[in-house]
């Protein structure tokens, strides 16, 4: 018993080390905000602040109410519903996530704006001539970034929850049907609260980061005026300020549930493991599920994609094909690499702070998965001051000058994916803990085994799937991942996503549609990937 | 256990490929983008046998150069707009470099005074107009886009922009902050629509008959006139350039720069200079025109016959510099006044 004890040290030590270095480039950024503002405080409350906090407030409760209607909508009906094209669509709801939200947005604005196919058809169906002939929602707007971002960050929402109905035991059914009460509301969805509210974080941290589409619609969210604040007044102390502020807010969400969740219990301790059969239909009933299902990838993914197809059509000779091909490989495995380094890091942390029964080791496993709140460029900002700390006290260890610097290095860039996307790897391994007994764990080490032994033979086997899903999610995050590659990277280093940035930029859609295709592409293999694991049961 | 051997293999060689470079190399760290300055660097490397190597990010390479310290890897920094220059020179970032080449090639407004940063091209901010809806004369200078006359009429991108706070900055040099603060507000009461999307769209805008009077920079004029989409060369027939503020007593029209510096730490500093002077040179200049209409610093190179074309203008003699240091209070206005 002694020996086990020890061992669970060992691993609690590694679970502290990691979740600290991890934190570290967190910490850099809170104490540049702790520098000077010189009194930029007092302008910003007078003038844009106010105006931020909103817009961001709104954009986040929208985006949550259409995400969560698009997501548990479809995950029920997926599981609950056998009908034509049912497994075709159990794929396909999950596409959108292989699109950037910023370059969503940019094909929309196209088709949507004033000079788009879209109002030019109204028009010309109606013989309106000027744009004060008629009324038409504009999309750079606060409602087109909710569609947009809604779109496209359901499907976080739907794959964890459907996860999450699918595993629920039949048993429960059972009891409320006897109970004749509602199993949607009185079973299915409170069971599956820790799977959506974990999509939902996700969801949430997503939309308080993004810098590509509120760029795009000229929406003055909190991030926007992050770099207001930064690039046009000079100082970065009082951008860091407002991204630390913007970043306790959401932890201040985080913890609002968690501590509402708090002596709940999510697993099923029977034997008896059944899962719901799902229902045949056909005819009407059939339509209206395969509309549920059909409208949000529509949006998220078939239209953006048509639209981005039919730019690419028209500029098809503009690419050195050599150079993309190369590109294409580089992506494909510095993100394989990252979301490797992901999974093994979160569940390393997640599995001994979940099982060591420990709060304080609960704790700080939370804060190093709270990178995601931060807007990436911001965090990148966070891991230079903190890798070129390392590297100069590197330096004073050194007498000769071929020291190793991590700056600059392929290292420092996965650090950096590590640091942002450890909440994707820790959320999906959580809400596969929770589902998970833990009196298998106990019978294990009653048995003799060790806490090591139990992790590996008996916790991760159980929950492969969710650790399988939190990689495949990494890596489409990584690969669409902006900010930090355009930051961090080594010289000459090209993503599709930095690749296409320098057309988009310039709003050259033509030329940013191919190598944006290509990202959509390399996406679709890990997301149809993911779908395979899911259905098989392990 | 093979298959892992193998996939190691190639994970250590990925890892190590793209980490060590070369000394004979010159690093940059640019602000602009890579098809926008390859050609130059390929003539450069064609001429000198020095290869490059460039990463390119639109925000903070300068918290990237100022964290690696005297670990940095980069040479040069090539960047547009004086207000990022300036934030290089003002964390101490730039060295300062003897050059009789350059203090020759760029006039005395367009570098700084102590030699860390020089201005190598020159874009105009100019007021586009409807042919069709706006009367040619109608409007003469900056100042005229507040005048009530113009109500609903105007389109322009965000007032945080950096071109937009440029301008602001060129507007308080002029009449001074409250005055600066004046016109803002009767440029904003003037827009169209909500300020939004680049200058590209704000042409479209025009062409479209969403607004009929827009700020840009000269060389989009140039890049909608020859773009290899039909639509887009349709909204830049649609238009008339107004070059701002010629009249005889008049300042002339604002102008930014791209520019460039070698940084503090370089160990190549002599190669970093032959960069800059090359691209003050003669070839260079004009290629900058020719890829992306943009206007030679170097007072003995002509404009290309394509900017020619579009009118010779007056230009703002002000110390580019001064616009960079109103920075702050330029955004302090557009926050103030909505824009």
């Amino acid at each position: 018993m002694s020996l086990n004890v020890r061992t669970l040290d060992f691993w609690q030590i590694i679970v502290l080390a990691l979740s600290i270095l991890i934190f570290c480039p967190l910490i850099a950024l809170i104490l540049i905000s702790f520098g000077d503002s010189e009194g930029l405080w007092g302008h910003l409350l007078e003038t844009v602040l106010i105006r931020y906090v909103k817009t961001t407030l709104f954009l986040m409760v929208g985006v949550s109410f259409f995400s969560l209607l698009f997501g548990i909508i479809s995950a029920w009906i997926l599981t609950n519903y056998e009908f034509r094209f049912s497994k075709v669509l159990e794929v396909l709801m999950l596409l959108p996530l292989a699109c950037p939200a910023y370059l969503v947005a940019y094909a929309y604005t196209d088709f949507f704006e004033y000079a788009g196919p879209v109002q030019g058809f109204i028009r010309d169906l109606m013989g309106w001539k000027t744009a004060s002939d008629y009324v038409f929602p504009e999309i750079r707007s606060l409602g087109g970034a909710i569609f947009v971002l809604s779109s496209v960050l359901y499907p976080y929402i739907y794959l964890l929850s459907r996860t999450a109905f699918r595993e629920t035991p039949n048993s429960y059914y059972e009891v409320a049907q006897l109970y004749n009460r509602n199993i949607f509301w009185s079973v299915s969805l409170p069971l599956a609260r820790p799977a959506i509210v974990a999509g939902l974080a996700l969801v949430c941290m997503e939309v308080v980061s993004d810098f590509g589409t509120v760029e795009y619609f000229a929406l003055e969210t909190l991030t926007l005026g992050i770099f207001n604040v930064w690039i046009g007044m000079n100082n970065i102390n009082a951008a860091a300020q407002i991204s630390t502020f913007t970043f306790i807010f959401i932890l201040m969400l985080l913890l609002v549930e968690i501590r509402s969740r708090a002596g709940k219990r999510f697993n099923d301790t029977s034997s008896r493991q059944t899962n719901k059969k799902a229902k045949l239909i056909t005819g009407i009933e059939a339509f209206f599920c395969i509309a549920g299902c059909l409208i949000p990838v529509s949006l998220g993914f078939f239209i953006p994609i048509l639209i981005l197809l039919s730019n690419a059509l028209t500029s098809l000779n503009f690419h050195n094909y050599y150079e993309v091909t190369k590109i294409f490989t580089n992506t494909l495995i510095i993100s394989s690499i990252g979301a490797f380094c992901i999974m093994g890091v979160s569940t390393i942390i997640a599995c001994t702070a979940y099982l060591s029964g420990k709060k304080y080791l609960r704790t700080v496993a939370n804060f190093s998965a709270s990178g995601y709140a931060f807007p990436g460029t911001m965090l990148a900002i966070g891991i230079l001051v903190f890798i070129g700390f390392v590297d100069r006290t590197l330096d004073l260890f050194s007498s000769t000058d071929s020291t190793f610097y991590l700056s600059g290095t392929i290292f420092m860039l996965i650090f950096a994916y590590i640091v942002k996307f450890q909440a994707v790897g820790y959320g999906a391994v959580l809400s596969g803990l929770t589902k998970t007994s833990p009196n298998l764990i106990w019978a294990s080490r009653t048995l003799g085994m060790s806490f090591q032994k139990t992790i590996s033979r008996i916790t991760i086997p159980l929950i492969k799937k969710s650790i399988i899903a939190g990689g495949v999610l990494a890596f489409v995050d990584i690969m669409k991942e902006l900010p930090i590659t355009l930051l961090l990277r080594p010289f000459d280093f090209e993503t599709l996503a930095t690749f296409t940035y320098q057309f988009a930029h310039d709003e050259l859609m033509g030329k940013a549609s191919i190598p944006a295709l290509l990202i959509i592409l390399v996406g679709l293999i890990p997301v149809i990937f993911l779908n395979k694991i899911l259905r098989t049961n392990v | 256990m093979n298959k892992f051997k193998i996939l190691g293999l190639v994970l250590v060689l990925f890892l190590t490929s793209v980490n060590f470079l070369k000394s004979e190399e010159l690093n940059i760290y640019s602000h602009r983008q890579p098809f926008l300055i390859n050609p130059f660097l390929d003539e450069f490397t064609k001429k000198t046998g020095i290869a490059t190597n460039v990463i390119y990010s639109t925000k903070g390479l300068a918290q990237r150069l100022r964290s690696e310290g005297k670990n940095s890897p980069a040479d040069v920094v090539l960047t547009v707009d004086i207000g990022r220059l300036y934030i290089y020179q003002d964390m101490d970032l730039l060295s300062s470099i003897e050059s009789k080449k350059l203090s020759k090639n760029i006039p005395l407004h367009l570098r700084s005074s102590d030699n860390t940063w020089f201005g190598l091209s020159k874009r105009a901010r100019i007021i586009v107009t409807s042919k069709d809806r706006v009367k040619v004369g109608s409007i003469k200078r900056i100042e005229d886009l507040a005048d009530p006359r113009w109500k609903g009429k105007i389109c322009t991108r965000p007032g945080s922009h950096v071109y937009s706070r440029a301008l602001m900055s060129s507007m308080i040099a002029a009449h001074g902050l409250e005055n600066a603060e004046k016109w803002a507000g009767g440029l904003v009461s003037n827009l169209a629509r909500r300020p939004q999307g680049n200058d590209r769209a704000q042409v479209k805008a025009i062409f479209e008959g969403q607004c009929d009077i827009a700020i840009i920079n000269n060389y989009y004029f140039g890049k909608l006139k020859y773009s290899d989409k039909e639509d887009q060369r349709a909204w830049a027939r649609s238009l008339n350039l107004v070059f701002p503020n010629q009249g005889e007593n008049d300042r002339g029209a604002h102008v930014n720069i791209s520019g460039g510096g070698v940084a503090k730490y370089s160990k190549n500093k002599h190669l970093a200079v032959k960069l800059l002077e090359f691209l003050t040179d003669e070839f260079a200049q004009k290629l900058y025109g020719e890829i992306n209409f943009e206007y030679p610093v170097n007072p003995k190179v002509e404009a290309t016959e394509e900017l020619k074309s579009w009118g010779s203008f007056k230009e703002d003699k002000l110390p580019i510099l001064t616009i960079a240091k109103l920075s702050r209070e330029s955004q302090k206005i557009i926050d103030r006044v909505g824009w």
